[in-house]
Parts: structure tokens; C-alpha cells; sequence
């Protein structure tokens, strides 16, 4: 059983305990992640929730590739580490174009493609070939 | 163009599934060639194409997923389920060797001298290498547990730092692992504990080979911008395997390193 909503926990911030009658005060949630539930929390934690970007839109985020330059004054000079983002581009390139995934990119997908069938068909004919020799009893070939 | 009105992948054709299913049989013919011919020709093909089709047929579900967006909620709830299947699937498969070790080790031939170690079998001080080895995969354990946070926080940088500790500290263990296979004074031709410690210690070895691999990738990929605060199953799921694979070496060194020593 869960402790009722206003029972304060044990990683509650606000302390507040229960008023004289016993009638916990107004309770704030916070999101655990270790449970991944709703746990409670003091106000402080209730308004600065952990992981809230400020001043984003209401809908739904959008997937957050790197630290939010625009949004979030505080942000690290950690943006570009190793590199900046190119996976947009590479939305761009792998569309619905009709050719297959494997073969998206071009001349080098068709160079990998073409070898690699190439070594296992080969590699299985002469397979079958390397084990019908050994199962014949006295071919001395 | 045309579009679906249901969340599932209809994947491409592709040629993957049956080019593996030919390197599997380049790869067991291979090696019952190089047992019984001396052979390693067929073999060393089977290797090859064993990793082209790895390697491409992952590059394409990262171009099917990062690129092209088809991982749904739905798609990824049955990655998750199929990952949980494997890695049950690889529970059971070192269950075999557990129950190995303890049909041999429980009760003792007259051919080992009626006791467990066998009589003549010097085992390894379980409060040496294997030790360090145990704090080494907790530690990776709680370094991958930091990535996954830091991710989940976009946080960049940690989740990059966190995941090159995660997969250094792997490596570690297998070095560790190698010099003592290299240093112990017993082998696999040592009666039933040479054989169950081996291969049991074996088999966990190149999962450990396997699980640093993955996170490797998801090193690589994190370096890329492919995972999302929200979206990086591909990191979960190697995630989920590591935990596995420590949690078979505490098994392990319970068992055979300390209990049976």
C-alpha cells in the first residue's frame, strides 16, 4: 500500500509533516526516476523539476540531440563535443525514395553488397562442393 | 505516395537473413574442417561473412530507426520484448554449464580422490584477480547506470564520459581474465574442473567480449547524435546485456571461484 498523497517521504524537501489535527498539508509530487513514479516532494522540487527545459513550447519536445543553445542560457561550451550534429543531414539523405535500405547510400552500399554475397554464395558452393569429397569413402582425389 | 495507417515496420527485402544463414554454415562446416582436415580456409570465409552481415545488417536498422524514423513506440516495445527473450535465451545456456559444474562438484568420482578440487588441482585464490575482477564489472555496472541517467538527461558530456569508463573498464576485465587463463596452473585438460571452469569461464569471457562490443557501438552512435533524451533503446538493450553478463560472472565467482575452492 502506498502511504496516502500526503504523508511526507523520506526524500520530501518541504518537512512540513502533518498539522495539528493530523490532516497532512498540501502535498507537492515529484517524477522518481529510480521507481519511475510519482514520489513526494517539497514545493521547491515541484516548481524546478529535474530534466524541465524552460521556456520550450507546450507540445510535445521535440527529441533533444545536444544541449539546448537557444533555450538554456546556462549551457555548457559542451555543444559541440566530439563533433556537431549531423544526423539532421542524414534524415535528409535516407528518404523514402524507393530504394532499398541497404543499398541507400550508393556506390559504396552496392560495393559492400556485392562482396559480401558474393564471398557467402562462393563460399557455400565450394562448401558443399569440399563436403561432398569428404563424404565419399575411398575417393583418394 | 503512399502511406501506412498502422505504427508497425514493414521492413525492405533484404538480403541479410539468408547471407547469415549461409556464413553459419561457412562457419560450423569451417570448423568441423579445420578439426578434422587441418583446414582453416572455409573457416576464415565463414568469419569473414559472419561480420559483414553483423555489420551491415545493424547499419540498416540504424538507418531504419536514426534515419528514417519506423521505430514506434509499438516497433521498440517488441525490440524490448525480443532482447528480454535473447537474453533469457542466454540464461538458460549458462544454466547448462552451472548444472555441469555442480553435477560434478556435489558429489566427487573415486577418479578425482572422492573431493572438490580433485586431488592434484591447485585452484586460483578467489581473493586475487578474481576479486578485482568482481569490483571491475560492479564498477562498469554502475558507470553504464550513470551513462543511462546522463542520457536521459542530455547531458552529453557525462553520457560520454560515463560510457568510455563503462566500456574501459570491460576491457580491463579481459585483459585481467586473459593473463590469468595465460598464468593458472591447471587446464582445460584437467579432469572435470579444468573442463568446467573453462568453459563456463569461457563462454562468459566472450560475452563479456560481446557486451563491450555493443557498448562500443553505443559509444560510437552517442558520439553521432543518434540517441535522444527519450529514444535509445539500442543503449538500453546493451545496457540490459552488460547487467547480464555481470550478474553471470558473480554467479561464477560464487560458484567455481570461491565455493569451489
Amino acid at each position: 500500500m502506498r502511504p496516502a498523497p500526503g504523508f511526507p517521504s523520506s526524500l520530501s524537501q518541504s518537512g512540513r509533516g502533518f498539522t495539528c489535527a493530523g490532516q497532512p498539508d498540501a502535498m507537492y509530487y515529484k517524477f522518481s526516476s529510480f521507481t519511475q513514479n510519482l514520489i513526494g516532494g517539497g514545493a521547491a522540487a515541484a516548481y524546478n523539476p529535474q530534466g524541465l527545459k524552460p521556456l520550450v513550447s507546450t507540445k510535445l519536445p521535440a527529441p533533444i540531440f545536444e544541449m539546448p543553445t537557444k533555450v538554456d542560457s546556462e549551457s555548457p561550451a559542451a555543444v559541440s563535443y566530439l563533433g556537431r550534429n549531423k544526423v539532421p543531414e542524414l534524415q535528409k539523405l535516407f528518404q523514402a525514395d524507393g530504394v532499398l535500405v541497404h543499398l541507400k547510400q550508393g556506390v559504396p552500399d552496392q560495393l559492400l553488397y556485392r562482396t559480401t554475397m558474393a564471398l557467402t554464395i562462393g563460399g557455400s558452393i565450394y562448401c558443399l562442393i569440399a563436403l561432398y569429397m569428404a563424404s565419399q569413402p575411398k575417393n583418394q582425389k | 505516395m503512399s502511406h501506412q495507417t498502422h505504427s508497425f515496420h514493414m521492413v525492405h527485402p533484404s538480403p541479410w537473413p539468408l547471407a547469415g544463414a549461409m556464413a553459419a554454415m561457412l562457419l560450423t562446416t569451417g570448423l568441423t574442417f579445420w578439426f578434422h582436415y587441418d583446414s582453416s580456409l572455409i573457416l576464415l570465409l565463414g568469419l569473414i561473412t559472419t561480420l559483414l552481415v553483423m555489420l551491415q545488417w545493424w547499419r540498416d536498422i540504424i538507418r531504419e530507426s536514426t534515419y528514417l524514423g519506423h521505430h514506434t513506440p509499438a516497433v521498440q516495445k517488441g525490440l524490448r520484448y525480443g532482447m528480454i527473450l535473447f537474453i533469457t535465451s542466454e540464461v538458460f545456456f549458462f544454466l547448462g554449464f552451472f548444472w555441469a559444474f555442480y553435477h560434478s562438484s556435489l558429489s566427487p568420482t573415486p577418479e578425482l580422490g572422492g573431493q572438490w578440487p580433485p586431488v592434484g588441482i591447485t585452484t586460483l585464490d578467489p581473493f586475487e584477480v578474481p576479486l578485482l575482477n568482481t569490483a571491475v564489472l560492479l564498477a562498469s555496472g554502475v558507470t553504464v547506470t550513470w551513462a543511462h541517467h546522463s542520457l536521459m538527461e542530455a547531458n552529453r558530456t557525462q553520457a560520454i564520459q560515463a560510457l568510455t569508463l563503462t566500456v574501459l573498464l570491460g576491457l580491463y576485465f579481459t585483459a585481467l581474465q586473459a593473463m590469468e587463463y595465460y598464468e593458472a596452473p591447471f587446464t582445460i585438460a584437467d579432469s572435470t574442473y579444468g573442463s568446467t571452469f573453462f568453459v563456463a569461464t569461457g563462454f562468459h569471457g566472450l560475452h563479456v567480449i560481446i557486451g563491450s562490443t555493443f557498448l562500443m557501438v553505443c559509444l560510437y552512435r552517442q558520439t553521432k547524435y543518434h540517441f535522444t533524451s527519450n529514444h535509445h533503446f539500442g543503449f538500453e538493450a546493451a545496457a540490459w546485456y552488460w547487467h547480464f553478463v555481470d550478474v553471470v560472472w558473480l554467479f561464477l565467482y560464487i560458484s567455481i571461484y570461491w565455493w569451489g575452492s
